[in-house]
């Protein structure tokens, strides 16, 4: 692919500024190369050869979050995201990627036995490249890593090895696939058995297809399209055999992947895309399944004052906003408090908050700020990466909110379940 | 740049407050306007000043060492008066962003050049007053930038322009000295008023660094009316008539049927894109006296021939009308990628015919020109819809523009209402002014520059 196939949408953009206002990137930095206009610029001038420093602009395309905040707020609907990530995928095609980048993702992330037996066994493999802290892991090696970033540790056991393929609830009133994603399989596996839980007692049967494996942004959002590509046939080919009512994701990124990105990914593929669209059928966020199915209470008592943020990729990129503020208003005793922009991304965007840590930081402590004015003790959300940056940002700022999943919080509310892992 | 000179300003500015490589100078060589981006307009540098006093510096070098210098707020100008030539030096003043005060007591604020507009408003209307100006642009545009320019807005039409709300001006000149223009009172007749001079001056007589503006106390109604007409002249011939029945809405848009199908497949508000033209008016004031005025401007739409008339039902969607009004431009970007959206302005009275001529034009070279306009104050923005990748279109799009200037100025209107000369207008100026007022601008602009540095090549034709 060239510069030239960006030009359509590139020249759509009208660069009247409007995506300045929302940008969390051009809030902190104010410099237009920041912002999507500028990037859009500058991906016209590659495609008339002006670009002087391939490596200046790559640095510039990394400093996106991909949000879409700018999409949402365009008047010319110019999807500034999704120029910037095939920007990206241009320049690692042109340049190849950076040599950490290669080595996660071309040989962990792409091959699955190597990537779980690596992440199973856990702490030995985050010994070797993290240095633990009390306050948690911080990379050994300059290896692409911000080396102030702290990882949370992997978990010992991985979320889809607790369980059954297929988990039965008696009486079932319905059955769904869960996909369960690498950061709840691997890091927070917690989410994972707390959704279990809930669509357990709720009747739900659940099966844990154990060929998944990555949606594949990570890969797609770094560039590396045929790495992406790899790990969304091996998706489709997954689900393909599920037969299901639904498949769930526990996180807006992977959910937005498969029912959006997938479709876009294999739009010139004549095998694959017939079974995008069937999976991007299916897909639903876990959020939005339970109010679809109606949630049957009752729902026990909690006392306290929570606030959502919302997933960039959830809300913008699902349309998913109002379903888990209906479920958590659903929750007896709870105040519920609205931040004032709690569709302003946290700063994680997956890999940037790596790679990018101080603009991260900043980014985030205008969340902690905008989390701390409700007065909550408990922020939910629907993404597991968010949570992530927000415990992150919340820890830095010193508060003790708690962030929990939208899926921990209800399994907190409704009864036991007999099914524990 | 002689890499003195290029020490010499992260000396004033600091290290953390320019940008310096080329692909990030490439993206400052545009701004909102259809000029398309050019390696003859990469600026050699980028500074972020944060104080009058860094600025001055600034300017002070820019004369000794002898370089351009753009001042730039958001770069959300349309007339391309943002645009630096090579060599030049931008100076953007989006972090001098601070509301130093605003004074209930007399009713004035003062502020810094970055401000964003809308957020000062805010700021404002929270205390209960009001700063009308409303540039389309005004959720991103700078306070620096609006005085620049003398931005305008749907408002226009009974609060005026951003003239009329600047009192006062802190102004580092063309040379260097720090001076201060007006007075913190509504009336100040001392000395020959600078003020005036440097509003609409667009960065060619001095760099703003600091505003005092007057402020109106917050009305506290308002209502949104929609008009539907089957056809554009009947729709353009209402607006004087609303004026002639002695009501002065606050804002009365014109928007043809090519904006109101764009605007509609942005938002989805529910325009009706089988209309051939809307009026989108807005009344403000008492809550008592609105119901009468609304109902007064409804009936002489109607009785102009207005299919029928509506009233927004609350704030949420009067405001999403609004919105969704000034998105326009960009929306109509969905139809064609480039927008050359011109303002001429014409007497009201001459809005029908105006609005005939353009449509002429159109037609004579084959162009799609949709209309819409701050009809209320005869501020019209016929918007080209154009291709910048196809050449003979582009050539035809520049035969249209200079038929359509020359046609508005013969209806008594002007180049421009509120966008600036900027690059764009530049070579007609002398069309309006005729060549002896344009002389006494030069004469001004090199008294004042001798050097010629602030933004050489905007704003007094060439």
């Amino acid at each position: 692919m060239d510069w030239k196939d960006l030009e359509t949408s590139a020249v759509r953009c009208s660069r009247c500024g409007a995506c300045q206002q929302v940008c969390p990137v051009y809030k902190e930095l104010g410099t237009e190369a920041a912002v999507a206009l500028g990037k859009i610029g500058l991906i016209r001038a590659a495609t008339q050869g002006w670009i002087q420093d391939p490596a200046a602009l790559s640095e510039m395309m990394s400093l996106c979050l991909a949000c879409k905040a700018c999409a949402a707020n365009c008047p010319s609907g110019v999807q500034g995201d999704q120029l910037v990530l095939a920007a990206r995928q241009r320049l690692v095609e042109e340049h190849g990627l950076p040599l950490l980048k290669r080595l996660i993702l071309r040989f962990f992330l792409k091959h699955k036995a190597i990537f779980e037996t690596g992440l199973r066994l856990g702490s030995v493999g985050q010994r070797v490249l993290f240095r633990r802290t009390p306050k948690g892991n911080l990379p050994r090696l300059p290896m692409g890593l911000d080396s102030k970033r702290l990882v949370p540790a992997l978990a010992p056991r991985p979320l889809r090895s607790r369980y059954p393929v297929v988990v039965e609830a008696p009486d079932a009133r319905g059955t769904v696939a869960l996909f369960t994603g690498c950061m709840v399989n691997h890091v927070y596996p917690e989410i994972g058995e707390a959704a279990i839980a809930v669509l357990h007692q709720q009747g739900i049967t659940v099966v844990l297809p154990p060929e998944q494996h990555c949606c594949g942004l990570a890969a797609h959002a770094s560039g590396d399209q045929a790495t992406a590509l790899e790990l969304g046939r091996a998706t489709l080919a997954c689900f393909e055999k599920c037969q299901v009512d639904a498949v769930l994701t526990l996180c807006g990124s992977c959910g937005n992947t498969l029912k959006h990105e997938l479709g876009d990914w294999f739009s010139a593929d004549t095998a694959m895309a017939p079974k995008a669209v069937v999976l991007a059928e299916q897909v639903q966020d876990f959020a939005q399944y339970l109010v679809a199915i109606g949630l049957r209470g009752p729902l026990s008592p909690l006392v306290g004052r929570v606030t959502y943020h919302e997933s960039c990729h959830l809300t913008r990129g699902q349309g998913v906003k109002a379903q888990p503020r209906e479920l958590i208003r659903a929750i007896p005793g709870l105040a519920f408090q609205e931040m004032s922009a709690p569709g302003q991304c946290c700063g994680s965007a997956g890999s940037f908050s790596l790679a990018h840590y101080d603009l991260t930081q900043k980014i985030s402590a205008r969340k902690t700020e905008d989390i701390r004015a409700t007065g909550a003790d408990t922020v939910v959300t629907g993404c597991p990466s968010c949570l992530m940056q927000l415990r992150d940002g919340l820890n830095q700022g010193g508060s003790e909110t708690r962030v929990l999943h939208l899926a921990q919080l209800l399994a907190s509310v409704l009864p036991r379940p007999q099914a524990q892992p | 740049m002689h890499s003195d000179t290029r020490q010499a300003l992260i000396n004033i500015v600091g290290q953390g407050h320019l940008v310096d490589s080329h692909e990030d100078r490439l993206c400052y060589a545009y701004d909102a306007s259809p000029i398309p981006m050019q390696p003859g307009h990469v600026p050699s540098l980028v500074v972020f000043p944060g104080c009058t006093e860094e600025v001055a510096r600034i300017v002070r070098l820019a004369n000794e060492v002898g370089f351009a210098l753009c001042p730039r707020g958001a770069g959300s100008n349309v007339s391309g008066g943002s645009i630096p030539d090579r060599d030049a030096v931008v100076l953007v003043l989006t972090r001098m962003n601070r509301i130093l005060a605003i004074d209930r007591a007399n009713m004035i604020a003062e502020v810094e050049p970055g401000v964003i507009t809308e957020q000062f408003q805010k700021e404002v209307e929270r205390l209960g007053l009001f700063y009308p100006p409303d540039p389309s642009s005004k959720a991103f545009s700078t306070l620096g930038g609006n005085v620049a320019e003398c931005a305008g807005g749907p408002r226009g039409a009974k609060y005026g322009v951003t003239r009329d709300y600047v009192l006062g001006l802190e102004v580092v000149m063309p040379t260097g000295e720090i001076i201060q223009t007006g007075a913190r009172t509504m009336k100040s007749v001392a000395g020959l008023d600078l003020t005036r001079l440097m509003v609409g001056s667009e960065g060619t007589l001095g760099i703003v660094t600091r505003i005092i503006l007057r402020l109106l106390a917050l009305p506290p109604a308002k209502k949104t009316l929609m008009a539907i007409f089957p056809d554009l002249n009947s729709a353009s011939e209402t607006v004087a008539q609303v004026f002639m029945a002695g009501m002065v809405p606050a804002t009365l848009e014109l928007l043809d049927k090519t904006f109101i199908r764009a605007i509609e497949a942005y938002r989805q508000i529910g325009l009706p894109t089988d209309a051939e033209a809307i009026l989108l008016i807005e009344v403000d004031g008492e809550p008592e006296a609105l119901d009468r005025q609304a109902q007064r401007i409804a009936e002489i739409c109607m009785n102009q021939g207005a299919t029928r008339t509506q009233v927004a039902k609350d704030a949420a969607e009067a405001e999403e009308l609004w919105i969704a009004r000034r998105s326009a431009f960009a929306s109509v970007s969905r139809i064609k990628p480039t927008i050359i959206g011109e303002d001429a302005t014409v007497p009201r009275d001459k809005i029908p015919q105006a609005v005939r001529e353009i449509q002429a034009i159109a037609a004579r070279h084959q162009l799609t020109i949709a209309v819409l306009g701050h009809a209320g104050d005869g501020n019209l923005h016929p918007t080209i819809l154009a291709d910048e990748r196809d050449p003979d279109e582009m050539r035809r799009v520049d035969l249209a523009v200079d038929e359509l200037f020359r046609s508005m100025l013969a209806l008594g209107g002007t180049l421009t209402g509120e966008h600036g000369i900027g690059r764009m207008k530049s070579p007609y100026l002398h069309l309006e002014t005729g060549n002896a007022a344009l002389a006494v601008m030069r004469t001004i602009k090199r008294a004042l520059d001798p050097r010629n540095v602030l933004n050489p090549a905007i704003g007094l034709g060439g």
